[in-house]
């Protein structure tokens, strides 16, 4: 009867230990995002970061775990430590406003990664902060806008005065006066990252004022992004996301992030025993910011504004342009 | 050009009202009989995507957009029936039993869109027309004759109301068992009966609300599309002392305000946005701080389930 009972014991022990083993090789990240995983804009930009790093180590090597809609901070704190407790090893809370929840929960949990972003501090050790360079998008854009303009009033449908919009905004309108100075281009907040319906109504409002181009970063966008589309002859620049996919003739060229590079970047770090405390940039330079054309109706813009944003793009990639966003 | 920028201002501000016009007028039915619903804004989230997706299915077809809208005020009397189950029938706590309800919703028309839909995807929807010769009349024209159908009928909907509830018989039983139910039982008036046909009717409301904001205004669904707007409406229904005509002022007022601020912005206006966004909510606090009590206009036995097992 003893012998029995021992060889349980030690089959259960054996099967904890290779239980471990397995978990120790295989990498488990979570993710925590604001809105849904397919609101074409900066969630989902991340989720397929994610789902490409996974394709390219294998589904044998890499899982991971969404939390959807937890803008609120208190919700979101809950996700984290319990995501932290099940054993994930890296923890991604997509946005600037998880900041000071990381910087709190972080210390409690040394040997998990933390990242978030659009941000640059690295409070602790375990932290990572990335950090699209949007207005290097931005500012090609800009000239894009600038140049296809015909009423010279150009509309941006903003979320909140904040992280990656601030950089958005400035990028573009130097892009915009770097080629045409008469442009005005007006900015528009709704206060909200998620309102889709005022996106919508300040895009209405913009075109009625004589807006002809339109832009605007968040997940928000695609209200604005429709209504656009329902006027003739007026076009959309994206942002965060190829966003053609809703208005195949308004949306003329985007700015896409690829964050499977700062995904990539934090389990190579993690594997020489860096935990944190990285700034990770997306650049035009590191191929972290695409700039994607919509080939089917870029012939429609006049000539020379394809060419004049490519030999910017060439010059913020070798550094001769810098976008200066104080 | 200051007199476009108002008019501009007006008529943006009249398609924004409906939706709180709609959601308001039904909270405000089922507010006189004596529940609050806390839940309305979840019951949007599905009327909207209901409304979305019947009108996606048929591909924009002739009729679609109103098959779509019927659907949501189908769905919505629905939800409407769950929660006069729940805080009629079984007297729950009316404010816990509509925040569940709201996130019932939300969660609900989450899921539906991700398995039935999976994207972002677009609906031509009810696109806003112009009245033959009457859009054409200065100032009039572009703010009352240039509007999507569903805002002609709201406006309807806003003395139909006031009939329903001040003229009809029904009207003044819903009255009745939302200031003195126990008075009103003993006049034979039914009262759980009364109650849930006023929840039922504000469910349906509200669905056709969150139909409105994904057909009218947006022409697509996406998550959270209603972004408290549910909220604000029962809000509303304070602001205006529970009746329609308050309730369509206020409604108007809000929107006013909404539009004002977007074309501050718009403009160039030099004025710091955040206070800008947040104008209409301030409003909305001073008009209802210095309104006077409006609390005595209160329904009497508003939230308070009626319990016929323990009349005196």
């Amino acid at each position: 009867m003893m012998k029995i009972f021992k060889g349980i014991l030690l089959t259960i022990a054996f099967m904890m230990v290779a239980t471990v083993c397995l978990a120790d090789d295989k990498i488990k990240v979570a993710l925590v995002i604001p809105s849904t995983i397919d609101d074409l804009a900066w969630s989902q930009a991340m989720y397929e970061g994610l789902k490409a790093a996974q394709q390219e180590l294998g589904a044998d090597k890499l899982t991971f775990e969404v939390s959807e809609r937890l803008w609120n901070a208190v919700d979101a704190g809950a996700a984290i430590r319990q995501y932290a407790m099940h054993g994930f090893n890296i923890i991604i809370a997509h946005g600037a406003q998880y900041q000071s929840l990381l910087t709190e929960i972080a210390p409690d949990f040394p040997k998990i990664s933390f990242a978030y972003g659009t941000g640059f501090a690295t409070p602790e050790k375990n932290i990572f902060a990335y950090d699209p360079h949007a207005q290097e998008g931005a500012y090609l854009l800009g000239i894009l806008a600038g140049l296809t303009t015909k009423s010279n009033i150009i509309g941006i449908v903003g979320p909140v005065e904040a992280g990656d919009a601030i950089k958005y905004n400035k990028g573009f309108e130097q892009g915009v006066k770097s080629v045409n100075k008469d442009a005005q281009v007006r900015i528009a907040y709704t206060g909200s990252f998620g309102d889709l319906v005022a996106a919508a109504e300040i895009a209405r409002t913009q075109i009625k004022a004589g807006a002809d181009v339109l832009t605007g970063t968040s997940q928000q966008s695609v209200g604005a992004i429709n209504i656009v589309a329902e006027q003739k002859g007026l076009y959309w620049l994206a942002s965060d996301m190829d966003q053609k996919s809703i208005a195949p003739n308004t949306v003329l060229a985007a700015q896409a992030y690829t964050f499977k590079n700062v995904i990539m970047e934090i389990i190579d770090s993690r594997a020489k025993g860096v935990y944190g405390g990285k700034h990770l940039e997306l650049s035009l330079a590191n191929g972290g910011l695409q700039l994607v054309f919509n080939d089917k109706i870029i012939g429609n813009i006049p000539a020379g504004a394809e060419e004049a944003v490519l030999e910017a793009k060439a010059k913020i990639i070798d550094g001769s342009l810098k976008i200066d966003i104080k | 050009m200051l007199g476009e920028i108002i008019i501009g201002i007006i008529s943006a501000a009249v398609p924004l009202s409906i939706t709180f016009v709609l959601v308001g007028l039904g909270e405000m039915f089922n507010q006189r009989a004596g529940v609050y619903n806390l839940g309305a804004e979840g019951i949007m989230m599905v009327g909207a995507f209901i409304g979305f997706y019947v009108e996606y299915t048929m591909q924009s077809g002739p009729g679609s957009s109103t098959l779509g809208m019927l659907a949501a005020i189908g769905v919505g009397a629905f939800m409407g029936g769950i929660m006069a189950l729940v805080c009629v029938t079984f007297k729950a706590e009316q404010g816990i039993a509509g925040i569940a309800l709201y996130m019932l919703g939300w969660g609900v028309a989450g899921m539906l869109f991700r398995v039935y839909i999976g994207g972002t995807t677009t609906i031509v929807g009810l696109q806003a027309v112009n009245v033959p010769l009457l859009a054409d009349i200065p100032v009039l024209g572009p703010i009352f004759f240039s509007q999507n159908a569903m805002v002609y009928v709201t406006l309807f909907l806003v003395p139909l109301a006031w009939y329903m509830l001040n003229k009809t018989v029904w009207g003044l039983k819903a009255k009745a068992v939302g200031t003195a139910p126990m008075a009103a039982d003993t006049m034979g008036v039914k009262v759980d009966r009364t109650r849930i046909q006023c929840v039922v009717l504000a469910g349906a409301m509200a669905g056709l609300a969150g139909a409105y904001l994904s057909i009218c205004q947006t022409h697509m669904y996406a998550d959270n599309i209603t972004a408290g707007r549910g909220f604000i409406a029962v809000a509303l229904v304070y602001f205006g002392k529970w009746k329609p005509s308050g309730v369509l002022f206020g409604a108007l007022l809000f929107s006013l305000a909404h539009s004002f601020q977007r074309s501050i912005q718009v403009y160039g206006i030099d004025f710091p946005y955040e206070v800008a966004v947040v104008f209409p909510y301030l409003l909305v606090i001073v008009v209802l701080a210095f309104s006077g009590r409006s609390n005595i206009m209160a329904p009497a036995a508003l939230g308070k389930p009626y319990y016929r097992e323990l009349r005196d």
